[in-house]
């Protein structure tokens, strides 16, 4: 350790330009290797979460960007029409939400309210911390069995009642907590694939054919954005898209999710692939720096290393040493951007923010820690190559007393 | 006396980016402990280059040698740096000082890589009784290269005697200095020889200097 940190202090961080440059190379490779990483890691788990609606006679609504809102058209009338065309001849999957409401909890957090149908309920095969799974058979004058995030179950564990004045129905309703998700439980946007919201501060709320039937029209017509149909046609989505331009004369798409996936991989994905290779060939390139920065101060200070050697340094010894100084570089790099990240992860505390709010070991979530090892694993591969061709510059001048003279 | 070198180097080869010319062929060294020897010669017939097998710094020859009774071809290169460090000092010219370092900290880097019994207060009576022999106490908390090329030379000394070497090797250690410095590291080296028995090997130009030792050896360039 003395020898370590004598060579370290008095020979590699002398010349400071040469430190502080490989520190900052190697902070760049690691930044851009850790964003990569956490862009793939998180469209990775995008299509493991959508898989469920990728399959034979699924379609999932989304409004025609070119179609033209006339909000005139859209009425309490045209709006129910739909869900009683919907209710009588299709299977769908309803999810929608957004609605902000305030329900006092430890963390003072904004409440997202999101409300789903049975069908999505069951689609998506939630995970549990605690609770059992969400009762859809319920009278609105009762108490409303609900799901929560982790984050709201401080607050209300299961079986804890919220008083609500629920703006949807527009009267106040007593909910039940029936079930606490998963820390971090997530659903991801089926268009942007490395995109998702948390439920850690949500409230799932039930939705059957009665509240439908009260609903307000807001809610039906932000439902019908993203209502997935299943088991169906493409002539049952036909006459469906009628009803819809009818009674609120508004065109909408339906597409399967193998085309959402498509659109993902023509728009999104191509953007992923050149970022992957715009990091994979930055990585290159600022190994190459690097590399070059070491040979550059291994050429400045060989009177210095070959002194020690005279005196007793051996190869293997300073071989060892040059890895711990990468290693100490990598890990105060790697430091640096957990620190951020957390940083990061905790301004979502700070500012409210209420779906991207996470828990996680030191603030970090899975994604983060399995996109720090990849930073681990690249710094792994860069330190060998480095200190390789530090040591390679060295010995290729053999210690000698002519080095001195 | 007894051996403690018996070197026999059939050939080196020695190369530049240019060229690469046979050195030493056929050479055979056998010093005794306690022996002073003086190699003289002119530029290129490889008395550096001999320095460096000696000093075990340079392993790439064809040849034997056996140090301290051992055949060296045998050592671990972690072992040849333990023998480096504590059995064979090199005093070099005044140039051969880490500048970033204080005089005190450049004798005393044998320190750092020495085995553990040889490191606490053993190394601060060596390092003392060095400074005291060498009278180099005012300029220790100096850098190098705010010393002149006598102080330099002597802090050279003091590091390459201050783990009291078996075997020094000296490589032209007077060539820069002046009369007077220059008398002064001879008698320092002689006196380490006098009062240790330590072997000491000098590389000079110097004829008058190399006289001064029990043996001379010329060595010629290759034809």
């Amino acid at each position: 350790m003395k020898i370590f940190k004598f060579i370290v202090s008095k020979i590699f961080l002398r010349k400071a330009i040469l430190g502080i440059g490989i520190m900052l190379l190697l902070l760049m490779a690691n930044y851009i290797t850790f964003t990569a990483a956490r862009s793939i890691l998180s469209t990775f788990q995008g299509y493991q979460e959508t898989k469920y609606v990728n399959q034979e006679g699924v379609y999932i609504a989304n409004l025609d960007p070119d179609s033209h809102i006339d909000m005139s058209m859209i009425g309490e009338s045209g709006t129910q029409a739909v869900y009683d065309y919907l209710n009588s001849s299709f299977k769908y999957a309803f999810y929608t939400d957004g609605f902000i409401v305030s329900v006092p909890n430890d963390d003072d957090m904004k409440i997202s309210l999101g409300y789903l149908n049975e069908q999505y309920y069951r689609l998506n095969e939630f995970e549990f911390s605690q609770g059992t799974d969400l009762d859809f058979d319920y009278q609105l004058d009762g108490e409303i069995p609900i799901l929560i995030g982790k984050g709201l179950s401080k607050t209300y564990p299961v079986g804890a009642t919220i008083e609500l004045e629920e703006s949807v129905l527009g009267r106040p309703l007593t909910l039940r907590v029936q079930g606490v998700l998963k820390q971090n439980a997530y659903h991801s946007n089926f268009y942007a694939l490395n995109s998702k919201a948390y439920y850690n501060f949500s409230i799932l709320f039930p939705v059957n054919e009665e509240f439908i039937n009260h609903a307000n029209m807001d809610i039906k017509f932000n439902g019908l954005m993203d209502i997935i149909l299943l088991e169906t046609s493409k002539e049952e989505i036909a006459d469906l898209s009628e009803v819809i331009k009818d009674n609120l004369g508004l065109s909408f798409n339906f597409f399967s999710q193998k085309e959402n996936y498509d659109y993902f991989n023509e728009y999104y994905l191509h953007s992923l692939k050149i970022i992957f290779i715009t990091t994979f060939i930055l990585l290159i390139v600022i190994t190459c720096l690097s590399v070059w920065n070491g040979l550059v101060s291994v050429r400045l200070m060989l009177k210095d290393f070959t002194i020690n050697l005279l005196v007793g340094l051996s190869y293997s010894k300073l071989k060892r040493i040059f890895y711990g100084y990468f290693g100490m570089l990598s890990f105060v790099n790697v430091a640096l951007i957990a620190t951020f990240t957390a940083f990061n992860r905790y301004g979502c505390w700070l500012r409210k923010d209420t779906t991207f709010a996470t828990y996680g070991l030191f603030g970090l979530i899975g994604m983060d820690w399995l996109a720090l090892l990849l930073v681990v694993v690249s710094d792994i591969a860069i330190g060998i190559i480095v200190v390789e061709s530090m040591l390679w510059k060295i010995k290729k001048v053999p210690i000698s007393l002519g080095v001195l003279k | 006396m007894s051996g403690i070198i018996d070197l026999c180097v059939k050939e080196k080869i020695y190369k530049n980016k240019k060229s690469q010319i046979s050195i030493l062929n056929d050479f055979r060294l056998e010093v005794a402990a306690g022996e002073k020897i003086a190699i003289v010669g002119e530029s290129g017939a490889g008395k550096s280059s001999l320095l460096n097998i000696i000093g075990l710094l340079d392993r790439n020859y064809v040849g034997e040698y056996t140090l301290f009774g051992s055949p060296t071809d045998q050592l671990h290169t972690s072992q040849l740096a333990q023998w480096r460090n504590q059995r064979i000092g090199f005093v070099l010219q005044e140039s051969a000082l880490i500048n970033s370092l204080t005089v005190e900290d450049n004798i005393k880097l044998p320190f750092l890589y020495a085995s553990p019994d040889k490191k606490g207060v053993g190394e601060i009576e060596d390092f003392d009784a060095v400074v005291n022999a060498i009278e180099i106490r005012h300029i220790l908390k100096k850098k190098p290269l705010e010393c002149s090329g006598g102080e330099k030379a002597r802090a050279v000394f003091a590091r390459g005697i201050v783990m009291k070497p078996q075997l020094i090797l000296a490589d032209e250690p007077t060539a820069s200095l002046d009369v007077e410095n220059r008398e002064r590291i001879v008698t320092l080296l002689f006196n380490m020889n006098k009062e240790f028995n330590t072997t000491i090997i000098t590389v000079t130009h110097d004829l008058e200097i190399a006289n001064r030792h029990d043996r001379v050896i010329h060595l010629e360039r290759s034809k």
